[in-house]
C-alpha cells in the first residue's frame, strides 16, 4: 500500500493513545449552558429569542445574519436566563446566551428518524438543509458549511475530499467519529452526492487509524454507486490543512491566495458529515459535538459527546477533575490550539479538543543560526525566518511581498526551531498590523 | 476555579516543540568529528591533543569575555558554538603550529569572525575560517610548514612526504609527484591536522546527514563541481592535471565541503541556494588550485561565497505553495 502525502511538514509526538480506544460518552447535561453568538466566521448571529423564553431541544436561539454566518439552536430544554458579554476562546467578544436547563425533560426527548427520498434531493435544498442545521466547518476554521456548499456557478466542482486526517496532536475525536457513526458518514456523503455528483469523492485517513480506514472502507463497499476512494496517507502534521489534504488525496494545487473551489475541490470534515446526516435523517440541528479531553493534567482522558455551550468545568468535572498541577490550559490541539486564563469559557461548534498541560515550560529563545529547518518544514513553501524577521524589525511591506498571508498558522516552523523563536507569534502580529492597517 | 494561584500560563502557538536545541546541534556536530580528532592525534602526536584543548579554552575565554564587554550574558558560551570553531580552527592547522599563533587565531576567529557582527548567527563569515585566514598572514611560515604523520596504518605504501615535507598538493602541483589514494584516505600525508584521514571526514559526514545536521545538496553539489572541473582539466591535459579524485581526497576539500561549507550560519536557507553556493565555491577551489599561486583553494572559496551568502538568500526564497497555478490561473481568467 503506497501511501499519499503533501511536501515538507513535521512529525509531532502524536499522544492519542490515550483516547483512541476510549468510546465517545455522554457528559451528564449540564444545569446552565453558555451559547455564543459568534461561533463561526463571519458576522456574528442574531437572537431571535428573548429573556424569559422557553426553549425547546433543536429550536432555533440565533439567526443567521445575512449569508456568510450561521444558526444557532438551543441543545435543550430551558429558559433564557439573561445575555452576557463573555470572550470566546479565541479572545473575541461575543454575546452567550444563558440557558437554565431543565434536565429531565432534556433527557427525555428523543429524536425521531424521519424517511428521506434521496432522490427528491437537489443542490439547493441539501445546501438549504446544511444551512438550517447551522453546520459550520467542524475541524476548527468554523467556517459556515452551506458558504463552502455553494460554489459561484462558474465553478465545475468534480471531487469531494472528506478530512478524517486529524493530524493534531491528542484530538480523537474524528477518529472515534469514524468508527462509531460510520454508517451515517456515509448517507451523509450520499446526500452531498445527491446535490453534487460528485466525480470523484476521495476519503483521506491518515495510516495510524487502520480501524477507521477499515471501518470506512467495508461501509463504502455497501454504496458501489457512490464513487468513493479511501486513501491512506503518510503519518504527517499538517495534513488536515486544507491545501495540504488536497495534495496528499488528489494531487491538485490550490492557487496561492485562492479557494479550493478554483481547483473544483469542496473539503468536508468527518464531523461536519456526522452533523449533516443528523439534519436530515433526524431533524437535529448541530447542537452538540464530541471533544477529546486530555493531556496530564487530567485525571480521566475521554472523547465526551456535550451540548454546546457546556461550560469548561463541566467538562473537566465529567473527567474526574484536575491530576496535579495544570500548567496550561489548551482549547484545540498543541499545534494550533489556543492557550485559555481561566476555565470561564465554553463549548463551542470548533472546540474539538480541551487539553491539561502540567509541563508547560517556556523554552528559553536563543538567537536565529539560520538553519533554516523552518524553511524546510513549511508546507506553504515560505520562509518564516524572514517573515519573523520582517515583523521583529515592524517592516510589515516586506513581510506582506514575502507571502505573509499565505501563513495558516500550522506551527511547524516554531516546532522544529532548535532556537525555541516564537515564528509564528511575530507572523501572527505582522498579519494582524498588515490587516489593521490595511497595508 | 484555577489549578494553581497564579493562573494558567498564556502562550502563543504550537505549544509542543522538537527536542533538538541549537546546544544538541552544536555538541552533535563535535561528536561527528571525533573520529577525525582521534586520528589526528594518532598521526601528530599528543601534541595535537593539547592543541584542541588550548584551543577550545581560548574560544571559550573570548566568547565570554566580549560577551560580557557587550552587556550580555556570558553564559551563552553554553549553546556551543565556540567549541565547535575551536576544533575546526585547529583541525586547518599545521601540527607544528606554535601554541600562541593558535590563541591568536582563536582570539581572532571568536572576536572578529563572530562577535563583532553581534554573536552566534548574525556572522557573514565562518569563523574558524576567519581565524585561518588571519594566521595565514600573520604567521606565513609557520602555516606552510607540514610535518611527516606517525605511520599508524602500516599496511598503507609509504607516503611521499618522508622525502618532500610537502603536502600531496603541493607535491603534485609543483613538484609534479602524486600521493597514493590509499594514503590520502586514511591520511597518512603531510597536511592539517585534521583534514588529512579524509575517510574520516566522510564518516562523520554521513553521520551528519543521517542526523539531519546538514543538507546534501552542499556536499553534493561542491565536491561534484570540483570532480567535474577538474576531470576536464584532467581530460584536455592530463600532463599538467592530476585527475578529480586525487583532488576530492587530498587537502581541505573534504573537511571543507563536510563542515566548513555547510555551516548553517553563513550558507544560504533553501535547497537552490545551497546549490548555488556549492557550485560557487567548488569552481573558486578548482581556479584556485590549478592556477592559483597557492596549492589549496577550499579556504578563501568558502569564504568568498559566504561574502556572497546574503545575496543568494535574497534571491533564492522558495516559491509559495501554489505559486505557480496561480500564475496559470490569472492567465486564463
Amino acid at each position: 500500500m503506497t501511501l499519499r502525502t503533501f511536501k515538507k511538514g513535521v512529525h509531532p509526538h502524536d499522544h492519542k493513545t490515550r483516547t483512541a480506544s476510549l468510546p465517545v460518552e455522554d457528559v451528564p447535561i449540564p444545569e446552565l449552558l453558555r451559547i455564543p453568538v459568534a461561533q463561526h466566521l463571519g458576522k456574528p448571529a442574531v437572537p431571535v429569542k428573548q429573556r424569559g423564553d422557553e426553549v425547546m431541544p433543536g429550536e432555533l436561539l440565533c439567526d443567521a445574519d445575512g449569508f456568510v454566518s450561521a444558526r444557532v439552536h438551543s441543545p435543550v430544554h430551558g429558559k433564557i436566563k439573561k445575555i452576557v458579554q463573555q470572550p470566546l476562546p479565541a479572545g473575541r467578544m461575543s454575546d452567550h446566551i444563558e440557558i437554565a436547563v431543565n434536565v429531565e425533560e432534556t433527557q427525555a426527548h428523543q429524536w425521531q428518524r424521519r424517511e428521506v427520498d434521496l432522490d427528491a434531493l437537489d443542490r439547493d435544498t441539501v445546501v438549504e438543509g446544511i444551512r438550517d442545521a447551522g453546520i459550520v466547518g467542524m475541524g476548527g476554521a468554523t467556517f459556515p458549511t452551506h458558504v463552502k456548499f455553494s460554489p459561484p456557478p462558474t465553478a465545475e466542482i468534480d471531487t469531494l475530499v472528506i478530512n478524517g486526517v486529524e493530524c493534531e496532536p491528542y484530538l480523537t475525536c474524528d477518529h472515534r467519529l469514524m468508527l462509531e457513526r460510520t454508517a451515517e458518514l456515509l448517507e451523509a456523503v450520499r446526500i452531498l452526492n445527491r446535490g453534487f455528483g460528485f466525480k470523484r469523492i476521495l476519503f483521506g485517513i491518515e495510516s495510524n487509524k487502520p480501524d477507521a480506514i477499515e471501518a470506512v472502507s467495508r461501509a463504502a463497499a455497501e454504496f458501489p454507486d457512490t464513487p468513493i476512494e479511501i486513501v491512506p496517507l503518510k503519518v504527517k502534521y499538517p495534513q488536515g490543512a486544507e491545501k495540504m489534504l488536497i495534495y496528499a488525496a488528489c494531487g491538485r494545487t490550490v492557487p496561492a491566495g485562492k479557494l479550493p473551489l478554483e481547483i473544483g475541490v469542496i473539503v468536508a470534515n468527518v464531523f461536519t458529515l456526522v452533523a449533516i446526516e443528523d439534519w436530515f435523517f433526524w431533524g437535529k440541528p448541530l447542537i452538540d459535538r464530541v471533544i477529546t479531553v486530555s493531556g496530564d493534567g487530567i485525571k480521566s482522558a475521554r472523547n465526551l459527546r456535550a451540548p454546546i455551550g457546556t461550560p469548561f468545568e463541566d467538562l473537566v468535572e465529567a473527567c474526574g477533575g484536575f491530576n496535579g498541577d495544570v500548567a496550561k490550559v489548551l482549547v484545540g490541539g498543541p499545534m494550533m490550539g489556543v492557550a485559555l486564563p481561566t476555565l470561564d469559557y465554553s463549548l463551542t461548534k470548533g472546540s474539538s479538543g480541551l487539553l491539561f498541560l502540567t509541563r508547560a515550560e517556556v523554552p528559553a529563545e536563543s538567537p536565529c543560526i539560520r538553519c533554516a529547518r523552518c524553511v524546510d518544514a513549511c508546507p506553504m513553501n515560505l520562509m518564516p525566518l524572514k517573515l519573523a524577521a520582517y515583523a521583529e524589525a515592524q517592516k510589515f511591506v516586506e513581510a506582506k511581498q514575502h507571502n505573509l498571508n499565505d501563513c495558516f498558522e500550522c506551527g511547524s516552523c516554531a516546532y522544529v526551531c532548535p532556537s525555541k523563536i516564537k515564528l509564528v507569534a511575530w507572523i501572527r502580529y505582522a498579519k494582524n498590523y498588515v490587516r489593521v492597517h490595511k497595508l | 476555579m484555577s489549578a494553581r494561584a497564579e493562573g494558567f500560563i498564556l502562550t502563543s502557538s504550537p505549544h509542543d516543540s522538537a527536542a533538538d536545541t541549537t546546544q544538541r546541534i552544536m555538541f552533535a556536530v563535535v561528536i561527528t568529528l571525533l573520529p577525525a580528532m582521534v586520528m589526528s592525534v594518532f598521526y601528530f602526536g599528543l601534541r595535537v591533543l593539547g592543541l584542541y584543548v588550548l584551543a577550545i579554552a581560548s574560544c571559550l575565554v573570548t566568547e565570554s569575555l566580549t560577551r560580557r564587554a557587550r552587556g550580555r550574558s556570558p553564559w551563552s558560551i553554553a549553546d556551543g558554538s565556540a567549541v565547535v570553531t575551536a576544533v575546526l580552527l585547529v583541525m586547518v592547522l599545521p601540527p607544528e603550529i606554535s601554541p600562541i599563533a593558535l590563541v591568536v587565531g582563536c582570539v581572532v576567529a571568536i572576536f572578529l569572525g563572530k562577535e563583532v557582527f553581534g554573536g552566534l548567527g548574525s556572522n557573514v563569515f565562518n569563523p574558524a575560517l576567519v581565524g585561518r585566514a588571519f594566521l595565514s598572514a600573520a604567521y606565513p611560515v609557520q602555516i606552510t610548514t607540514w610535518t611527516t604523520p606517525n605511520r599508524v596504518f602500516a599496511f598503507l605504501p609509504q607516503g611521499i612526504d618522508a622525502q618532500t615535507q610537502a603536502t600531496p598538493l603541493a607535491a603534485a602541483r609543483f613538484e609534479g609527484i602524486y600521493e597514493a589514494l590509499p594514503n590520502l584516505l586514511f591520511g597518512q600525508i603531510g597536511g592539517s591536522i585534521g583534514e588529512t584521514g579524509s575517510i574520516f571526514i566522510v564518516a562523520g559526514g554521513i553521520a551528519m546527514l543521517a542526523l539531519r545536521l546538514i543538507r546534501w545538496e552542499m556536499v553534493v553539489s561542491l565536491l561534484g563541481t570540483v570532480f567535474v572541473l577538474t576531470g576536464i582539466a584532467h581530460l584536455v591535459d592530463p600532463g599538467s592535471f592530476v585527475g578529480p579524485v586525487f583532488h576530492l581526497f587530498a587537502g581541505g576539500l573534504m573537511l571543507g565541503a563536510v563542515y566548513m561549507a555547510t555551516d548553517m550560519v553563513t550558507t544560504p536557507y533553501t535547497r537552490v541556494g545551497n546549490v548555488i553556493f556549492g557550485v560557487g565555491a567548488g569552481t573558486l577551489v578548482v581556479i584556485i588550485r590549478l592556477f592559483g599561486g597557492y596549492p589549496e583553494g577550499v579556504m578563501f572559496a568558502i569564504l568568498l561565497m559566504n561574502a556572497v551568502t546574503p545575496i543568494i538568500n535574497r534571491y533564492t526564497d522558495n516559491r509559495v505553495f501554489g505559486a505557480q497555478s496561480a500564475k496559470a490561473g490569472e492567465g486564463a481568467q
